[in-house]
């Protein structure tokens, strides 16, 4: 917990407020602000506390602020209650209580830190030991506002956009990138070859035509014509073009060669990036505890591991070389343009703002324009997706009309959308390239005159043409280079998101390997909470013998299936210790922890492959004997045989579809083969039919035999065999006992059971 | 790994001493189990690709297991034998030598291929799921009416037959 003087001292209020409010000879220990004043009105009130006094200072209109003080001494209960619309401060002593802070929901994390320091300073005053505080606020609604700024963060960006720090993202990005840096300099220098060869046929053309074709007495003998002579001595019309010709053919090889090359060496060094990098961020996900997979959609991880590498390699490989080519073509073409002729390249370049304010205009809105087309299909496919599997219900109700009317409405905003489309973008293409032939215009109006007058060369005239043609591309595509940054950011962002989470549940530096487990399980004072404020589990003590077979009852999220992630580790408890034989788990390696732990759950996950690797999923090293015996003692062989190809037959996506009694028996044999020491069975059989449920029970029966045995039930019925019953109610362990020792404490157990028999008999009739 | 004291005493091994099949009169595999005869008894692999001589289950007429046959090696030369040609008609599965054509009519792609038991053509409705490839180069395939094919290692045809494999695995 942060300490007091680092806290927001900052927030101290305006000076004439506190000039004779506060003892002159006490000191401001804490201050803080809040947003909502106590007469409920937004505006900012203070909460301040000295080593004797707590002070609340809210703004009463243009009157003097009303103000509350109670003596630290005199506190005998802090709480902080996250109400509905807003949050609030309630502070009580022995005969009184009063409010002294309200605040919106965005600060209760800095309320939380606020109590407890409040708390201290209480105890201090006070001289005990007791607890005041009580209550402690969720955080506002998690992953909403970025932790940094505050900023509200869009679910489908799924970053800060404020905090995008675009050039620390790609400086980074390029780290990756620098092992390969031999590669990517061959790359770049190709790259720069071939442009520059690029660059020169329209100077080749001025050559052919003031030099051969219609030769300019203004003409000025250049570089080629040096070289000409010095080959030919004195050449004639043909000798020159024939060279120029035979030069030509060969840039234009070299050019094709060039570009050959440079496009393999591109995405091999592409590849090779995203490959380690696809890799590093698949490892780092595995070693994530569960609490990362439950902060976020599995699509989004998915995503970054697909899409974003994908799209952060595009932009390594390709993007960042088309910039360095575009802005080095613009270059160089500016500077072959203003030697020839200034004046000229000076008008040519006029039309160039005027292109660029377009590009971006329409840009921005075909990429708005597009992004609502996109909503739209989504919207299409919702409807698809919600009313296709729900048909028996809309045929029940006859509500086809309905149905398609509403299908019509959507795919009719579809089509607005759409034709929206086609208008912008059939309007950009003509707009820019009556932009571009502006240019055109320009140099045939002056340039033909120039060339009339006889200032300016046929040759160089036809170079102009040719070289402002060039010059247009390079300028639209560096044009669309914001969105093209913004967009390799956020990817960098996602992934980089992924690679910088700590994962929360790791081995400790000491960490040993757990030697074989006997079975002992002791909770000692355990308390675990998901969010801060809301325990799910509340002081647990218990201890369980080496093979007892514990069963677990109580209401659904009573926290069943939490006590259970615990043993596992899934999770890291905040107060008191798990121990396993007297060992802290959190002492162990997770590795050597998970292996003597086998889980059986209500829903089995069958991976894709055949049945024969699905049991050995925990055991890829089994013989084939320990297979068929496992799948015989789940009672499973019988109808793996009846599969097509027996235990090689594919399950999973890919594969037959197997019912839920099946794979749990698989699953069964899967926790068979691995011989656990510890065995948690999470509803195993749950939603069963009674036939499967007692084959079922049989297979759990043999497995429990000798292992010390968590095992969570709705179906009390399935709890018979268990020697412990532990209901949970709220978190805290509310009865222990056996079966007849709950039924004879009346308790909540008893209930339970009552209402099942009811539900029994009701069956039955 | 921790070690698993017990667990084959739960399998129904068929000690290899105390087996003997035959073909009988009718061509029927015939198991005689110490003395107790079991007739028309019915075969099973338990791995049909990963382990096709190993765990061969024998069921009774009625579909029961009766036990299983850990190793075909194990077994006395005779009994092999009659086990094998039961395998053999239970398990028809030619080997593809040669595709000479995979042409596709609304996305069902028809095999024209050459096997070792003959030219055949047949169709794969879902090369989803029933085109199986296992160990990266042994393709295993089911046409629309269930029967198997199998491409040993795919690598090993004609350029052109592999060009086709590769297209749909």
């Amino acid at each position: 917990m942060a300490n007091a003087s680092e806290i927001n001292l900052l927030e101290i209020p305006p000076q004439h407020i506190l000039d004779g409010l506060i003892p002159s000879h006490e000191t401001v220990q804490l201050s803080a602000s809040t947003d909502i004043c106590l007469d409920g009105t937004y505006g900012t009130a203070y909460l301040l506390a000295t080593d004797k006094h707590l002070f609340a200072i809210s703004p009463n209109g243009d009157s003097t602020p009303h103000t509350e003080r109670i003596p630290l001494s005199e506190i005998t209960n802090l709480e902080v209650k996250d109400l509905f619309g807003n949050s609030l401060l309630k502070v009580r002593t022995a005969t009184t209580g009063t409010t002294l802070a309200r605040f919106t929901k965005g600060q209760n994390q800095k309320f939380n830190r606020i109590t407890h320091q409040l708390e201290t300073l209480v105890k201090d005053a006070r001289k005990t030991e007791e607890k005041i505080a009580k209550g402690q606020l969720g955080r506002a609604i998690s992953g909403r506002r970025c932790d940094v700024c505050g900023t509200i963060i869009s679910r489908r960006v799924g970053v800060c956009t404020n905090c995008l720090d675009t050039r620390k993202l790609l400086y980074r990005l390029l780290a990756y990138a620098r092992p390969f840096w031999k590669l990517g300099t061959l790359s770049l220098a190709l790259l720069l070859t071939s442009t520059f060869i690029g660059l020169t046929p329209p100077l080749l053309m001025r050559e052919l035509i003031d030099g051969v074709l219609a030769p300019s007495e203004n003409y000025e003998t250049t570089f080629f014509r040096d070289i000409t002579n010095s080959i030919y001595g004195m050449p004639t019309g043909y000798e020159i073009l024939y060279f120029l010709v035979g030069l030509l053919l060969l840039i234009n090889l070299s050019q094709s060669g060039l570009r050959a090359i440079r496009s393999y060496i591109l995405s091999v060094l592409g590849q090779k990036i995203t490959y380690n990098l696809r890799n590093e961020v698949y490892q780092h996900l595995h070693r994530h505890s569960l609490s990362f997979y439950n902060e976020r959609e599995t699509g989004t991880i998915m995503a970054s591991i697909t899409q974003d590498v994908g799209r952060l390699q595009d932009f390594i490989s390709d993007g960042l070389q088309e910039i360095i080519r575009d802005i080095i073509t613009i270059a160089i073409i500016c500077g072959i343009l203003f030697t020839l002729n200034v004046k000229l390249a000076t008008l040519v370049l006029l039309p160039t703002p005027l292109l660029i304010i377009a590009t971006l205009k329409f840009g921005h809105r075909l990429h708005r324009t597009y992004r609502g087309l996109f909503r739209r299909w989504a919207a299409i496919s919702a409807l698809l997706a919600d009313t296709i599997p729900g048909v028996r219900v809309v045929k029940a109700f006859a509500q086809e009309n309905r149905e398609v009317g509403k299908f019509q409405t959507r795919s009719e905003d579809l089509l607005k959308g759409e034709i929206k489309i086609a208008g912008i973008r059939s309007i950009f293409s003509p707009v820019m390239a009556f932009i571009t032939s502006i240019g055109t215009l320009i140099i045939w109006l002056v340039g033909g005159t120039s060339v009339l007058d006889g200032a300016l060369t046929l040759g160089n005239f036809v170079a102009f043409t040719q070289y402002m043609w060039r010059f247009y591309g390079p300028v639209e595509s560096l044009c669309r280079l914001n969105h093209r940054f913004q967009r390799a950011a956020s990817s960098a962002e996602r992934v980089f998101e992924v690679l910088d989470t700590q994962p929360d549940v790791t081995d400790r530096r000491s960490a040993y390997a757990m030697p074989a487990i006997e079975g002992r399980i002791q909770f000692d004072d355990v308390t675990f909470s998901y969010e801060p404020g809301k325990p799910v589990l509340k002081n647990l003590n218990f201890t369980v013998e080496p093979g007892e077979m514990i069963g677990l009852a109580g209401h659904s999220g009573a926290g069943k299936s939490t006590l259970i992630n615990l043993i596992c580790r899934f999770y890291d408890i905040e107060e008191g210790a798990i121990l396993i034989d007297g060992r802290d788990i959190r002492d162990v390696s997770l590795k050597s922890l998970r292996n003597q732990i086998g889980v059986v759950l209500q829903d089995p996950f069958l991976f894709n492959g055949p049945i024969a690797e699905n049991i050995a999923y925990g055991n890829p090293d089994a013989a084939l004997d320990e297979i068929v015996a496992a799948a015989k003692t789940a009672n499973a062989h019988d109808f793996i045989l009846r599969l097509p190809d027996s235990y090689d037959t594919p399950v999973g996506e890919r594969g037959v579809r197997l019912s839920g009694g099946e794979r749990q028996r698989i699953s069964i044999a899967r926790a068979i083969l691995r011989n656990p020491r510890i065995l948690i069975l999470d509803e195993a059989t749950s939603s069963m039919d009674t036939e499967t449920e007692s084959q079922i029970q049989e297979a759990l029966y043999r497995l429990v035999q000798g292992r010390t045995t968590f095992a969570i039930a709705h179906r009390l019925s399935t709890l018979k065999h268990a020697d412990r019953l532990f209901i949970i109610d709220k978190g805290e362990l509310a009865e222990m006992g056996s079966h007849a020792e709950l039924i004879a404490y009346d308790g909540i157990y008893a209930r339970l059971c009552r209402m099942q028999t009811e539900l029994s008999k009701l069956r039955a009739w | 790994m921790i070690s698993h004291p017990d667990l084959t005493g739960d399998l129904s091994l068929l000690s290899p001493r105390d087996i003997r099949l035959y073909l009988d009169d009718f061509d029927d595999l015939t198991l005689d189990l110490r003395g107790e005869i079991h007739h028309r008894v019915g075969v099973q692999r338990a791995f049909p690709f990963n382990a096709p001589t190993k765990f061969i289950v024998l069921l009774n007429s009625d579909g029961a297991e009766i036990g299983i046959v850990r190793d075909l090696g194990d077994l006395d030369s005779d009994s092999r034998d009659a086990l094998e040609i039961a395998l053999e008609q239970a398990y028809f599965m030619p080997r593809i030598l040669k595709i000479n054509s995979i042409v596709s009519n609304f996305h069902v792609p028809t095999w024209d291929v050459e096997t070792d038991r003959g030219h055949r053509v047949f169709e794969i409705p879902s090369s989803r799921r029933d085109v199986r490839v296992i160990d990266d180069v042994r393709v295993i395939l089911r046409d629309a009416d269930g029967n198997r094919y199998e491409i040993v290692d795919y690598r090993l045809l004609d350029p052109d037959s592999i060009v086709f494999v590769e297209t749909i695995v």
